[in-house]
């Protein structure tokens, strides 16, 4: 690398979000490579465990592109190519043509993708430079990114801690200054918690917003593919770029990009917004700084002219059952696909296995044992004679959890809430107690469940300095209203220094 | 209830192609015992004449993906003319997977 004065900032700290980035692109302070550059040492350097894997030379080649495009045109052409130069980490469940995909298992250690997944060809086409491929909990299942076959993420500022998952790699990235933006996968909250415990801003789209084709399918019916940034603007920016029907994936809604960075350079009229407080999620269960936290939040909207408007979504209660029925089932035939013959490590001593079947079991002996639990629970509460207690049951209160926001988005504008009851908890922690850890998803189920658009938006820190998020929600479709609140809450708490921690604000502080 | 128990864990197991061990056996049955017991509760919930949602969308015929022309597209091959989903293929026979036999 080159020789740098030490009391230099990288440029990774120096320029922050995308707009940053490129007036500086347009000054001539900074260059695509240069930064690039600057992104790959950081990346290098860390001990998060954030990457699995580093592009090196795809990602200068990006970068030498972008620099071309730029001495070319003069100035970045925003309209044309809205994230030219930027760098970004992408979570190793979405697949790049000819770069390792693992999905954060030894079943795909060897797995090389022979295509690209839409999601990331959009944003290449934007003129992204991709980085590499980020950690994440074993084929997404698990809240703590301790669930990967190659190793547990850190927490960027607490490194006895876990980053959340299972998009842990992208958060954590994002937290230490390692991209400028990631992308992850959320099936039951795999984006917003790890957003909430590592102080960034964290969103997932509506479903069938964004191509699932190229992310490796976990729940086919709540997986959803979404952006991970310093600022609200940052995934506003991402969502558009990434959004819209794709003919390749039949459950994208056939309607075009999201305008989102677009409705965000109005600044928001908080005044008469009817924001839905549910009672039952606050019940008792949240750490003390997170309720705190939330009701500073609160407080704050309220300064800002909303309104706050108490509902009750009344099968909230169930959110955690119906997803690991459902979530489960959908895994357990997404995940029968691995069996050695197209992807899977195959046994090295081939004539041990007598037949197919053997042969499967073999293979599938690759899983972790988080996915084999998964696994085995869905082929339960599917099979014969459970499945109708089970699946088909589970499937019935996930409407209900349905009509619950429908009658509650009759009153309200926005649902608002925690993101999780609890800061980032220590490594080694929960691992050993399966339900623990899945109680985490409580408030974050729910958007997976309907479909619904939502955010984690960092409102503050705790004694420890640990950052907690702030969860929002609005109406199928509605991302430009979620990103307009978002922003203002971003802003107001003190995140809109350019950076996800709500540093010296007081706001949350305690 | 379902009474969860190791022969069940097995037989489970075998319908997903999971061989476990006696260990994972052993532990899978508990922790699943206690997950079984905490999804219980969903038995409480009255769901008379309620339709079982699969999809978010599954009543929304507006937001159906529009049907595609039924066209062949070329397969990708690279510059050799293999085609790209063999090239990192776990063991290849001519253009296909080879496996261990079945019969």
């Amino acid at each position: 690398m080159l020789p740098r004065n030490l009391n230099e900032k990288l440029s990774t700290e120096k320029f922050r979000t995308i707009r940053e980035i490129h007036d500086a692109f347009d000054k001539k302070l900074l260059s695509p490579v240069e930064l690039t550059r600057d992104y790959l040492a950081a990346a290098q350097a860390s001990e998060t465990g954030a990457y699995l894997l580093l592009c090196e030379e795809r990602a200068m080649e990006q970068a030498k592109a972008a620099d071309q495009v730029l001495a070319r045109e003069g100035k970045v052409p925003r309209d044309r190519l809205p994230l030219l130069g930027i760098p970004l980490g992408i979570k190793d469940n979405l697949t790049m043509d000819g770069v390792r995909t693992t999905c954060g298992s030894k079943m795909l250690e060897n797995y090389i993708p022979p295509y690209t997944a839409t999601c990331v060809e959009r944003l290449e086409k934007a003129g992204a430079v991709s980085l590499g491929k980020l950690s994440m909990d074993e084929f997404a299942m698990g809240g703590s990114n301790e669930n990967s076959a190659f190793g547990p993420v850190k927490h960027p500022t607490h490194p006895d801690r876990v980053p959340g998952g299972s998009s842990g790699g992208s958060a954590s990235a994002v937290g230490a200054g390692l991209c400028v933006g990631s992308l992850g996968s959320d099936t039951g909250g795999s984006i917003r918690l790890p957003a909430s415990y590592c102080g960034v801003v964290g969103v997932k789209p509506t479903y069938g917003r964004i191509s699932r084709y190229g992310l490796v399918a976990f729940a086919s019916s709540l997986d959803q593919v979404g952006p991970l940034t310093r600022t609200v603007e940052d995934a506003a920016l991402l969502m558009d770029v990434m959004s819209g029907f794709d003919p390749m994936d039949s459950t994208t809604v056939p309607m075009p990009a999201t305008r989102s960075f677009q409705a965000l350079q109005k600044p928001a009229d908080l005044k008469g917004l009817r924001v839905g407080i549910p009672k039952e999620y606050f019940i008792g269960g949240l750490e003390p700084d997170v309720e705190k936290a939330i009701q500073t939040s609160l407080r704050w909207l309220e300064s800002q002219g909303a309104k706050l408007v108490p509902i009750s979504l009344p099968h909230t209660q169930y959110a955690v059952a119906i997803y690991y029925i459902v979530a489960v089932s959908e895994a357990s035939s997404n995940l029968a696909r691995f069996d050695g013959v197209r992807f899977g490590v195959r046994p090295k001593d081939i004539t041990e296995v007598k037949d197919l079947t053997g042969f499967y079991e073999a293979v599938r002996n690759g899983f972790g044992a988080e996915v084999k639990r998964r696994i085995i629970l869905g082929t339960f509460a599917l099979s014969s004679g459970y499945a109708e207690a089970y699946y088909k049951r589970a499937c019935q209160v996930r409407r209900q959890t349905k009509q619950d926001f429908d009658l509650a988005f009759q009153d309200v504008d926005v649902i608002v809430g925690p993101v999780s009851p609890t800061t980032a908890f220590k490594l080694g922690e929960k691992a050993s107690d399966p339900l623990r850890m899945y109680l985490n998803d409580i408030f974050t189920i729910p958007a997976n469940l309907v479909g619904l658009p939502s955010m984690s938006v960092p409102c503050g820190v705790d004694s420890k300095g640990l950052p907690i998020g702030f969860h929002l929600m609005t109406p199928l479709f509605q991302e430009d209203r979620m990103f307009s609140v978002g922003q203002a809450v971003f802003q107001g708490l003190g995140g809109g220094s350019g950076y996800g921690l709500a540093q010296g604000s007081n706001v949350g502080r305690l | 209830m379902v009474e969860i128990n190791e022969e069940l864990t097995l037989k489970v197991g075998h319908l997903a192609r999971l061989a476990l061990s006696e260990h994972e056996v052993k532990t899978f049955t508990a922790q699943l015992g206690m997950i079984l017991k905490y999804v219980e509760q969903l038995q409480e919930v009255n769901v008379d004449g309620v339709e079982p949602m699969t999809h978010p969308y599954i009543d929304r015929a507006d937001l159906a993906a529009p049907l595609r022309k039924d066209e062949a597209k070329p397969f990708p091959r690279d510059e050799n003319g293999k085609p790209k989903v063999l090239l990192h293929a776990p063991e290849v026979l001519f253009d296909g997977f080879k496996v261990p036999p079945i019969l």
